[in-house]
């Protein structure tokens, strides 16, 4: 909220210059965004008196001027001003002052005469229109006096962030209330105009919760035109524009207590009396701004008995409108329900200042003397002749009645780690003008009508914590700790599972939770794939945002699709990330799964003169993965196997225990067509939660055995139906003694005959026993071939 | 060379000529001459011991042995001498004659900044008795808001603009709603952080994004006070950004905290002077940060009266801006290689502007 530091001053005393107040405000919890001075576009320009006035040599219409500007010996300026003359007292901008546009003053020679600085009219300090003579100033002042603030209209801005607990500092006053408790200084009310009830306006409402309390006044004589100009430079300060004066009385006295009112032509409504209530399906009106807005169920209205006259705590109705014909007014003052104002706000897409401030909660306390304010504004200002206090119907008495709340001395102390008395506390709440009897070690505190936030011992805590200074408490240094934390496994397979593909040469991505809806189709995922379905968002920011990612795949395509044209070479990257998935069942959150996912694209390595540099393949990223697999100790029956054998794309799915825990494979080139990438680029995408938590944690120590390893390669010659994995897993249960057994050749062609491939394998056997002698070897392999030979149909191949 | 069969005096001669060769070499070319002749595969020893099975069987491990220690004996001065001469030679040269070719190399990786980031802070919380705990990103209103003491229709809603799913679920907009998921299913004393995606219906900007990193805290036990607030908030800071950020706390609004405050550290611009960035303040929000409001205990089951506790909050991006100069928050999401890649050791050579 703009808070304007001149209407400030009315109501308390401040000497701080602004950078202080605004730093003094922000620790006090008032938070002030930005500071802004307006009208003097000026600074360094001090207060002077001309000692002397002469003719310039060199020219007619320029003068030469003794100027004091408590620099000690008086300066020579030139001056071109008419009405320059001896013993004026002037604005004397010196060296080093800067004035409207940046504009710096610098020693200069004009027509042959120093000048030392400049006598300042009021556009060179931006404070006026007035070019045709310098300013003639009224005040007496020591010569050197900075001027700053002290010149024309010119006003600092405070911008000032209020929080939504805190009503009561939506206004002039209500931040000066704050001031006078910060710097313990005196509170000066607003003068108000004493009105005399004369109740003769019914005021009823339909539903009571709606409007507590409803007050009006009734001014005659109106006499509309502008405001003074005090008033418009005070509303101009804090950013609303003078209309003429009842308008502008009315939004001075919002600004000035928060409390909104709303001027009617009275002679506009068709009866008399106000009638609130909601407004009915169909029903439609003109507001103050010439927009005609249906009004049903949801909008509470003021309404003349009859016809819809305001949309309550929101904005007036044209037809009621004060114009230049207008001779009586009657001015609204109530307190509406804020969530009716709340609802009716949404309802018509419509947020003013009235609405901003009746959601957030006015003072219920106020509705009259906001009405005695106005009048008695209108009033000094010749605007109209306030009458009588017209209504003042309370529906809710309760609203009225100050609360009372018991705040625990030790329970403060406790919770701001301060050791505070009673009579601390009673006295740092008397600042705030929060009434306070102490019974014991407690303390009974009153709480007026305008700190409706205060409903509980906690809100009293925060208010002392912030009268006696954040910045006071806990300075000990005094750290304490009564737990230690326990270990996250999952959290540590996590990171280590990170590192390891970091230093694999794995580029880790952070990619966008949303998907486009899109994505599933332009990845063939079917309505049975649980990726087909998305969950989606119901107010998006754009249509490409207005899912959850139901894989990893799409958005980290689109990071090689974005980093192709500078990354030509080879990407490799990565990402450990959550995907939403629908589910049926539960409280209707979707089952979010953890997913390590990593892509590849072109080449294997980058270029370089030794060793050669060749395209990524299926087999690079298979090793990627079985070391993965491996770090994880996936178990021995995880299997691999074809997606969708009858569809020509490359997708494999590894399958533990019936259910799949991961894919791999390439990416169809249709599917990569559409991110714009035209290269093979492989994937696996593994469901973090199926491997265990504990990664590469092994279980226990496996002795290492002493003795020199015996070494045989195998050629076999197996069916095209039959995998290596079949074959080594033949070779792994039948071999006694095998340490390892690694595949070093591989061949499919004419030469072994249709549909045969051959593989050849070393075997290391060893023993923890002791060296191993040929027999026992060759009795392995014997047996080995016998179950190849059985079991698969697999034969020693003979060349 | 004839064959002649060995006796161990032939050996002795051939063994000490060889030496006196050895030992006269003056440069490597000869040297390796040298070797050639009496140790190379078709050299005099070696022809020698090839040549063993003619003699005698009971001869011949004692021929064998003579020949053996000459081989070794020589091979020691032929490696002294050489040394002398060079300080390496028998073997080819280990590099095609320009040892300052590229080596050969793989693909350079590494983790993404707001990883590391968020690993170093976990890090310092581990330090400071901070166990971890998750919530998950589509959250029930419940525990986004109504647990954390946001009455529905409130304006303190308005405060976070919200993704919603629909009436009942949203993303959620902040890391907060583990607090109550959590204490839910826990008793004090608890010592909690919690990182996590949240979500904000806010057109990007620089310095805003629709979805970004936050990391929470929680402390709960019998008597935790804005005290313990400030001093671990300000241990934190110090370990993170170094002894001499300054931190200050003031005075702000949270539903579900009270009293609240936000954290302000010292600009990193300007080190507190007043400068752009900080817009002229000297000062830059980091976290919010309060007292867990008593109505929140009362959702997740705990009695305000007898714990008390509190809760802070904070962007991680924000943080990483901070402390690495980052201008644009997109960067983040945005995965350029290049921007990620300048965190992965200290010489990246990039694009420089």
């Amino acid at each position: 909220m703009k808070i304007s530091l001149n209407w400030l001053k009315r109501y308390v005393d401040i000497d701080e210059d602004p950078a202080t107040l605004a730093d003094d405000l922000t620790m006090f919890g008032l938070n002030v965004e930005s500071v802004e001075i307006i009208g003097g576009e000026y600074s360094g320009v001090v207060f002077g008196r001309v000692l002397e006035c002469g003719r310039h040599p060199n020219a007619d219409k320029l003068s030469v001027c003794k100027v004091d500007a408590g620099t000690g010996t008086p300066l020579n300026i030139v001056c071109g001003a008419s009405n320059v003359r001896e013993g004026l007292s002037v604005a004397v901008a010196v060296r080093g002052a800067v004035l409207k546009g940046g504009f710096k003053i610098k020693k200069t020679k004009l027509r042959g005469e120093v000048s030392e600085g400049m006598i300042c009219s009021e556009t060179e300090l931006g404070i006026g229109d007035d070019a045709s003579g310098i300013i003639e100033l009224d005040m007496d002042l020591e010569p050197g006096t900075n001027l700053d603030g002290r010149l024309g209209s010119s006003d600092v801005l405070l911008d000032i962030e209020v929080t939504p607990n805190r009503p009561d500092q939506l206004s002039h006053f209500g931040i000066a209330r704050e001031i006078a408790a910060l710097y313990m200084r005196e509170l000066r009310e607003p003068e108000l105009f004493t009105l005399e009830p004369g109740y003769k306006f019914p005021i009823e409402t339909e539903d009571e919760s709606d409007c507590p309390r409803y007050s009006a006044a009734f001014v005659s004589d109106i006499k509309i035109g502008p405001s003074p100009q005090w008033m418009r430079d005070l509303l101009i300060s804090a950013g609303v524009k003078p209309i003429y004066n009842i308008v502008d009385v009315t939004n001075f006295v919002l600004l000035e207590m928060g409390q909104p009112l709303h001027a009617f032509d009275r002679d506009m409504l068709g009866r008399d009396g106000i009638l609130v209530r909601r407004g009915r399906s169909g029903e439609s009106m003109y507001t103050l701004d010439g927009i005609e807005r249906e009004v049903g169920e949801d909008t509470l209205l003021i309404t003349d008995g009859e016809t819809p006259v305001g949309v309550a705590g929101v904005m007036g109705g044209r037809d009621s409108e004060i114009t230049d014909s207008t001779e009586r007014v009657l001015i609204e003052s109530a307190w509406f329900d804020p969530r009716a104002v709340r609802t009716s706000s949404r309802a018509l897409k419509l947020d003013t200042e009235a609405s901003y401030r009746f959601e957030r909660e006015c003072d219920p306390g106020i509705t009259v003397k906001a009405l005695m304010r106005a009048c008695r504004l209108i009033a000094d200002i010749g605007a109209g002749k306030p009458e009588k206090l017209h209504a003042d119907n309370i529906a809710d008495r309760k609203l009225l009645d100050p609360r009372t709340i018991t705040l625990r001395t030790k329970q403060a102390n406790r919770l701001m780690g301060t050791k505070l008395a009673a009579d601390d506390l009673v006295e740092l709440l008397s600042r705030l003008q929060l009434i306070s009897v102490e019974e014991g070690k407690d303390i009974n505190v009153t709480v007026p009508t305008f700190r409706r936030d205060i409903t509980e011992e906690v809100d009293l805590i925060e208010e002392v914590a912030r009268l006696y200074g954040y910045e006071n408490i806990g300075r000990d240094e005094e750290r304490r700790c009564s737990l230690f934390s326990e270990v996250s496994i999952v959290d540590m397979r996590n990171e280590e599972l990170c590192d390891r593909l970091a230093a694999r040469g794995f580029a880790e991505v952070i990619t966008t939770s949303f998907m486009d809806p899109g994505d599933p189709g332009r990845f063939q995922w079917g309505e049975s794939d649980p990726r087909g379905r998305p969950v989606e968002i119901s107010n998006p920011l754009t249509v490409a945002q207005s899912a959850m990612r139901s894989s990893l795949l799409p958005g980290m395509l689109r990071v090689i699709q974005r980093n192709a044209p500078v990354e030509s070479e080879g990407i490799r990257i990565f990402e450990l990330g959550k995907v939403f998935l629908q589910r049926e069942k539960g409280n209707g959150l979707p089952l979010e799964e953890l997913h390590l996912t990593a892509m590849f694209t072109r080449k294997s390595a980058p270029l370089q003169c030794l060793g050669g540099q060749r395209d990524f393949d299926f087999f690079d990223m298979t090793g990627e993965a079985e070391s993965v697999l491996e770090w994880f100790g996936a178990p021995a029956d995880l299997v691999m196997e074809r997606r969708r054998a009858d569809e020509p794309d490359f997708l494999f799915e590894w399958i533990l225990k019936n259910s799949s825990v991961g894919t791999c494979g390439m990416i169809p080139g249709r599917v990569a067509a559409r991110f714009d990438i035209d290269a093979p680029v492989y994937y696996f995408d593994l469901l973090m939660d199926a491997f265990p938590p504990g990664g590469s944690g092994r279980k226990s120590y496996s002795r290492i055995s002493q003795y020199p390893a015996v070494k045989r390669d195998l050629s076999v010659l197996a069916p095209e139906r039959i995998t290596f994995s079949e074959v080594r897993n033949v070779v792994k249960k039948r071999a006694k003694h095998l340490e390892s057994v690694r595949l070093f050749d591989y061949y499919r062609g004419d030469r072994l005959g249709e549909g045969k491939r051959s593989y050849a394998f070393r075997m290391t056997f060893r023993s923890l026993e002791g060296t191993l002698d040929d027999e026992t070897v060759d009795m392995a392999i014997e047996n080995v071939l016998t179950s190849l030979q059985k079991e698969l149909q697999v034969v020693l191949r003979s060349e | 060379m004839t064959e002649e069969i060995p006796d161990g005096e032939s050996i002795d001669r051939l063994g000490e000529e060889a030496s006196r060769y050895i030992a006269e070499a003056s440069d490597l070319e000869t040297l390796e001459k040298a070797r050639i002749v009496w140790l190379g595969r078709k050299g005099r020893l070696t022809s020698a011991l090839r040549s063993i099975g003619k003699l005698p069987t009971e001869q011949r491990p004692v021929i064998g042995g003579l020949i053996n220690e000459w081989k070794e004996k020589l091979g020691v001065l032929f490696d002294s001498r050489c040394a002398e001469l060079s300080g390496s030679c028998g073997d080819e040269e280990p590099y095609p004659g320009d040892p300052t070719l590229p080596g050969r190399r793989s693909w350079e990786g590494g983790l993404h900044i707001l990883h590391r980031v968020i690993r170093d802070i976990k890090e310092i919380f581990y330090r400071m008795g901070y166990s971890i705990a998750e919530g998950p990103d589509v959250e029930l209103d419940y525990y986004n808001f109504e647990a954390l003491n946001f009455p529905a229709d409130h304006p303190s809603r308005d405060l976070q603009d919200t993704f919603y799913v629909n009436r009942d679920i949203l993303l959620r907009t902040q890391t907060s709603p583990v607090q109550v998921r959590f204490m839910e299913k826990n008793e004090p004393p608890l010592r909690i952080i919690s990182p996590g995606r949240v979500y904000r219906n806010e057109t990007p900007d620089p310095s805003h994004a629709a979805e970004f990193f936050q990391i929470e805290g929680l402390y709960v036990d019998k008597n935790v006070s804005l005290a313990d607030l400030r001093n671990d908030i300000t241990w934190f800071i110090h370990q993170f950004f170094g002894p001499d950020a300054r931190v200050r706390f003031r005075p702000h609004f949270f539903p579900f905290t009270e009293p609240s405050a936000e954290a302000d550290m010292t600009c990193f611009g300007c080190k507190g002077e007043g400068c752009s960035i900080c817009q002229k303040t000297g000062w830059i929000e980091i976290m919010g940060a309060g007292m867990v409001h008593p109505n929140v205990f009362k959702y997740a089951g705990y009695d305000p009266d007898s714990v008390t506790g509190f809760a802070f909050g904070m962007g991680i991006e924000r943080i990483a801006m901070l402390k690495y100069g980052v201008d644009d928050i997109r960067r983040f999401l945005g995965n350029d290689l290049r921007f990620l890649g300048q965190f992965w050791n200290e010489t990246w050579v990039g694009v420089q502007e």
